[in-house]
């Protein structure tokens, strides 16, 4: 059986997409990436390998998410693509007539904007993390419940509070305030889901034509609070497909399937022995000029496989130098 | 009396020039780096814009090579910009350099203007010495911009990546090593000629982007983070209207005599803007309108907090004239990764929009 992977490398959680040859698809991961990117990716081999059939042939293997030229390289990627064009091409793929992608996740979010199956605009939060899962996954732990009780208690909520969404930091002080005033719990989860879909649509959807249907993807759309919050707020059809949480890696292996189709290469996907070889991550200082851009390297029984982070490009062009 | 200056993209080769014809005593402060950043961070008032952080951080750094005299533009009518000169001076102040900021006023008085205030700094030289320094100056300019435009088609096209960068980076070394006309002239031919000769991708159709907003951003690489050259190892053709060598022609010589290159950008604003709102506003919305149909999408820089930009930013989605346009904010915050992340979807965009336009 030939199948297509793709591999979501976020901030916050790792996502796997196993496709088979009619791109349906055939099992998906996701595993938290707990600042460790390689291990992950690493660990969801192995559990890939282990769900698939024994005769898996892998036809193609793209990566997409931040950390995906770092997973391109260990994985030996054929195509590394960046997660908006990824999460639009999912999206697309299960509703064609999408017009709207909403896809909020660990610590990025975004919104897409489609007219006629391509993608006409887009926008990503810049240097705020406010309103993403992250910051849901704090205020869930400083109120003392898991995410998924989060997500229930805001359901709750009969009088949502107003609380301040433009800032975390100011939205935590509100929050702590509320408390101290004596407002419901679920009211101020709810009142905090309302003051994120808020702040999402005020920064990342400023200026954008949110047109139905809309498709909200990415971990955060797990969320009830939010889903109901952000379905009040613009007041249209909000799809929640059932794997939102791994579209971005479905979207990488669909491109990838297509890529490889049309050039009848082989893959250049490094095997899932790879799960057992112990890399190795370094940067240093460089001097060559005033700017000592930081150079993060990975390197493989002392050997330097990929080197990034310079602004100019003596680094990247020569690795074993 | 030492002279310093602040940093512009190259223009430091130029100045450079014409300050040693002048014989004069000059500081030229590091290109910009992280340590200018960070200076001019945390010394700038709140809210200042990255051109302003830049520069103080470059003025520090000169008066800390012992300038006591630093040259900064201003004038009436150009956004903060107006008021930079005597901001900075006042944080050199209280850092404790007993640094004097001399405006060059080139909005009003022009190319006049500018010679009198050089005549000024070089302790009255002879006009006849300060118009050949000021030629020679100009020369190397116009040699820099012309290999920068070479530069800008063989990226998106040359086989080997890096190849068109690597030759820029010695052709700006070696203008600034010529000093006479005709070594300068050598160069010129010589690395246009290495450029021309680059291996490329004859069938290639580059997207073409064009890059418009803010003029120091536009010409500081540092501040936007490579936007040119990001784009080019992407495969796209960058156009860029605005190079100092045409606004040195333009403001100084030909503006004055009735000429206004910037005529056919504010008639075409016109439908959406009918006025200057200050920076460069105004031409931004009219390069949307105008290059909307040889265009593949614009990608729009803009300092953070620049009034002008935002405006234009926010009247360029109403325009009938439709181009995709990617606005990039640029300041001390502005991360690579989340630049690149957002290049690579524009580029996938503009390339489904070509392909879908050849299908119709």
């Amino acid at each position: 059986m030939e199948a297509y992977l793709g591999i979501d490398v976020g901030s916050v959680t790792t996502k796997f997409a196993v496709l088979n040859q009619s791109d349906e698809l055939v099992f998906h991961l996701y595993l938290p990436t707990q600042g460790k990117p390689i291990e992950m990716v690493q660990e969801g081999l192995k559990e890939v390998k282990k769900q698939l059939p024994k005769d898996i042939d892998i036809g193609g293997v793209a990566t997409t998410g931040s950390a995906r030229y770092l997973a391109g390289v260990i994985v030996g990627a054929d195509l590394v693509k960046n997660e908006i064009t990824s999460h639009a091409v999912g999206a697309l793929h299960y509703f064609p007539q999408a017009q709207t992608v909403v896809e909020i996740g660990g610590q990025d979010s975004k919104i897409i904007i489609i007219r006629d199956g391509i993608v006409t605009d887009f926008g990503m939060n810049t240097v705020c993390a406010a309103g993403t899962g992250s910051f849901l996954d704090h205020q869930a732990l400083r109120l003392n419940m898991n995410i998924e009780q989060f997500s229930q208690r805001s359901l709750e909520s009969t009088t949502p509070v107003r609380i301040a969404g433009r800032c975390t930091v100011f939205a935590e002080s509100d929050m702590i305030h509320k408390q101290q005033m004596g407002h419901r719990t679920e009211d101020i989860l709810y009142g905090l889901c309302q003051a994120l879909v808020r702040n999402y649509l005020n920064n990342v959807g400023l200026g954008k034509d949110i047109q139905p249907p809309v498709i909200f993807q990415g971990g955060v759309a797990f969320n009830q609070g939010i889903v109901k919050a952000l379905r009040e707020e613009i007041d249209t059809e909000v799809i929640v497909p059932p794997h939102h949480e791994v579209m971005g890696a479905i979207g990488a292996a669909l491109l990838v399937h297509e890529e490889t189709s049309a050039s009848k290469q082989k893959s250049q996907f490094k095997g899932f022995g790879i799960s057992e070889i112990k890399y190795r991550t370094s940067s240093f200082e460089c001097k060559a000029c005033p700017n000592l851009c930081e150079i993060a390297q990975l390197s493989l029984n002392g050997e330097v496989l990929a080197r990034w982070g310079g602004r100019c490009d003596i680094w990247e062009r020569s690795p074993t130098s | 009396m030492r002279i310093g200056v602040p940093h512009m993209g190259n223009l430091y080769i130029p100045l450079k020039a014409l300050f040693q014809r002048l014989n004069l005593d000059f500081v030229i402060p590091p290109v910009n780096n992280q340590r200018t950043l960070s200076l001019g961070v945390r010394y700038s008032p709140e809210g200042m814009c990255i051109p302003f952080k830049l520069t103080l951080g470059n003025l520090i750094e000169a008066a800390e090579l012992g300038a006591d005299t630093l040259l900064m533009p201003a004038g009436s009518g150009i956004c903060r910009l107006g008021y930079y000169a005597k901001t900075q001076e006042q944080v050199l102040h209280s850092l404790g350099y007993n640094a004097e900021i001399v405006c060059i006023g080139v909005s009003q008085r022009k190319l006049l203007g500018l010679l009198e205030a050089i005549k000024r700094l070089s302790n009255n030289a002879s006009w006849a010495k300060i118009i050949s320094a000021f030629r020679f100056g100009l020369a190397k300019l116009n040699v820099l911009d012309s290999i920068e435009r070479a530069v800008q088609k063989v990226r998106p096209i040359e086989r080997v990546k890096g190849t068109a960068n690597q030759l820029f980076a010695q052709a700006v070394r070696a203008t600034e090593q010529a000093d006479d006309y005709q070594s300068l002239k050598r160069v010129q031919k010589d690395y246009l000629e290495q450029l021309s000769l680059v291996e490329r991708d004859e069938s290639a159709e580059p997207l073409v982007v064009g890059i418009v907003g803010e003029f120091y951003v536009l010409l500081e690489p540092f501040s936007n983070l490579d936007v040119e050259k990001e784009l080019g190892k992407l495969g796209v053709e960058v156009r860029r209207s605005i190079f100092t060598s045409e606004w040195t022609k333009f403001s100084l010589f030909l503006n004055p005599l009735g000429v206004n290159e910037k005529d056919r950008l504010h008639k075409a604003a016109m439908p959406y803007l009918k006025r200057d709102i200050g920076g460069e506003g105004w031409e931004t919305v009219g390069e949307k309108v105008l290059h909307a149909k040889d265009y593949d999408g614009l990608v729009h820089l803009a300092p953070f907090t620049c009034m002008p930009e935002i405006v234009a930013q926010n009247i360029m989605p109403s325009t009938k004239e439709n181009i995709p346009v990617l606005t990039i904010l640029c300041d001390e915050q502005l991360g690579k990764s989340g630049m690149l992340t957002r290049l690579e979807a524009f580029v996938d965009l503009l390339k489904h929009r070509r392909r879908a336009k050849v299908k119709v």
